[in-house]
């Protein structure tokens, strides 16, 4: 009698999960076959026909519409970054080109770049292949001795300017500092420690120049408006960056130029 | 003897399914895998030489139409060849409208194509919106030729093609 009443209440200790079992069994390919695990997104730009018939309308139209257009250019060649507007230019960004390889064999070396340089080798003695390029990175150089400058960052790796919009190189307890995001995060330094010097990225400080552009010009009639002038031996990736650059700095309308000469 | 009889009698009576540790596994699983889910399938080319750059956008592509890839030596259109790169590594540089020419004559016809859609009244207007994924290796001269000639085809509405960053 009293193993009569023992055994339905073992049973009803343990749920009876095999259907729950078939759900998954059928759920998870299902799922794994829709799964998309590299995302793609898209740029919008515009063309340079468009982009010639504007600055040819606005080369005729100069006189009158100088004062309200800002024609914002960002000017990439193989050695420098600059940004140009109203016919005038900022100071030249110089940069230093290093490329991070990364090969199936777990080598992830960073490589300094010159034009015309040959292919990095392997340590196994193979010339690496361009598609082992992992990632370029742009430092920006002082122009007189060509020496990396070193600003700032946050553990993040956002880059850290002063109220000026000028990347800081030395921090101290008390300071007010700004994170590049938008719109900038501002920080009150407690501990310098938290804080990283790191080589100083030229498409920061371009996002950084872009953004100062932006908040001094928000209400010219093209403020929404850049233009990519490219040397023909930049490499697509670069210009890409510099797109996300200035899309960043709430410059949506990108149209892509050449740069002659 | 009579011990290990025992034993054995034991073993039988807890054998079974010990089901909590796997449906522990699968529900991260399943969670994992309805984070990467997608309605829409992939737009990708597969090519060992076309590797998109990483970019911040996040910007979704529309459910269209024509794309157009450029890797290292082929220039193909809907996943069709169409023309080595090289052709339009060898056009001038100096020339101020470069046009890859049987590119051009491809990129014609679906403009063709699409006006005739307009006029049985598959589509409202003619939209000329192209996808184009480039290899993030290209030089801006290839780049900037194959633009024009996109442009001078009437395929004016460009979105490139990008990988969107982790995180």
């Amino acid at each position: 009698m009293g193993n009569k009443l023992k055994r339905p209440r073992m049973e009803a200790d343990e749920m009876d999960l095999k259907c729950f079992m078939n759900l998954m069994v059928v759920l998870i390919p299902m799922l794994l076959m829709s799964a998309e695990f590299a995302k793609v997104a898209i740029i919008d730009i515009r063309l340079p026909e468009e982009r010639g018939s504007q600055t040819k309308s606005a080369v005729t139209d100069q006189p009158q519409d100088k004062s309200e257009k800002l024609l914002l250019t960002a000017i990439i060649t193989d050695s420098v970054v600059t940004l140009g507007a109203k016919g005038g230019f900022m100071p030249s960004l110089f940069y230093r080109e290093f490329h991070r390889y990364r090969t199936r064999d777990g080598l992830d070396t960073l490589v300094e770049y010159e034009p015309g340089g040959a292919m990095p080798r392997h340590p196994n003695g193979r010339d690496l292949t361009i598609h082992e390029r992992h990632e370029i990175y742009l430092y920006v150089v002082n122009p007189e001795d060509r020496n990396i400058i070193r600003s700032k960052h946050t553990r993040f790796g956002e880059m850290l300017t002063n109220a000026d919009g000028n990347p800081v190189e030395a921090l101290s307890v008390g300071d007010t500092v700004f994170a590049l995001t938008n719109p900038r995060r501002m920080i009150v330094v407690s501990n310098p420690d938290d804080f990283e010097s790191r080589q100083l990225s030229a498409y920061d400080e371009l996002r950084n120049r872009l953004m100062k552009v932006k908040d001094r010009y928000r209400d010219a009639e093209d403020a929404d408006d850049i233009i990519i002038a490219a040397e023909n031996e930049v490499i697509y990736d670069k210009i890409v960056q510099i797109m996300d650059a200035a899309r960043n700095a709430e410059f949506p309308n990108i149209s892509i130029a050449k740069l002659r000469g | 003897m009579s011990a290990g009889r025992a034993g054995k009698f034991a073993k039988k009576r807890d054998a079974g399914l010990n089901i909590t540790s796997m449906m522990d596994m699968f529900t991260i699983i399943l969670v994992f895998l309805i984070k990467s889910y997608s309605a829409d399938g992939s737009i990708l080319t597969n090519a060992d030489d076309l590797v998109l750059p990483n970019s911040e956008s996040k910007k979704k592509p529309s459910d269209v139409n024509l794309q157009l890839a450029v890797t290292q030596d082929m220039i193909l259109l809907d996943n069709v060849a169409v023309t080595p790169t090289d052709d339009a590594r060898n056009i001038p540089q100096e020339e101020p409208d470069p046009i890859i020419t049987k590119l051009e004559e491809r990129l014609k016809v679906a403009m063709a194509m699409e006006e005739e859609m307009v006029r049985m009244g598959a589509l409202n207007a003619v939209q000329g919106q192209i996808i184009v994924q480039v290899d993030k290796n290209i030089d801006f001269d290839v780049l900037f030729k194959i633009m024009n000639t996109c442009g001078k085809s009437g395929f004016n509405n460009m979105n490139f093609a990008v990988m969107e960053r982790d995180g």
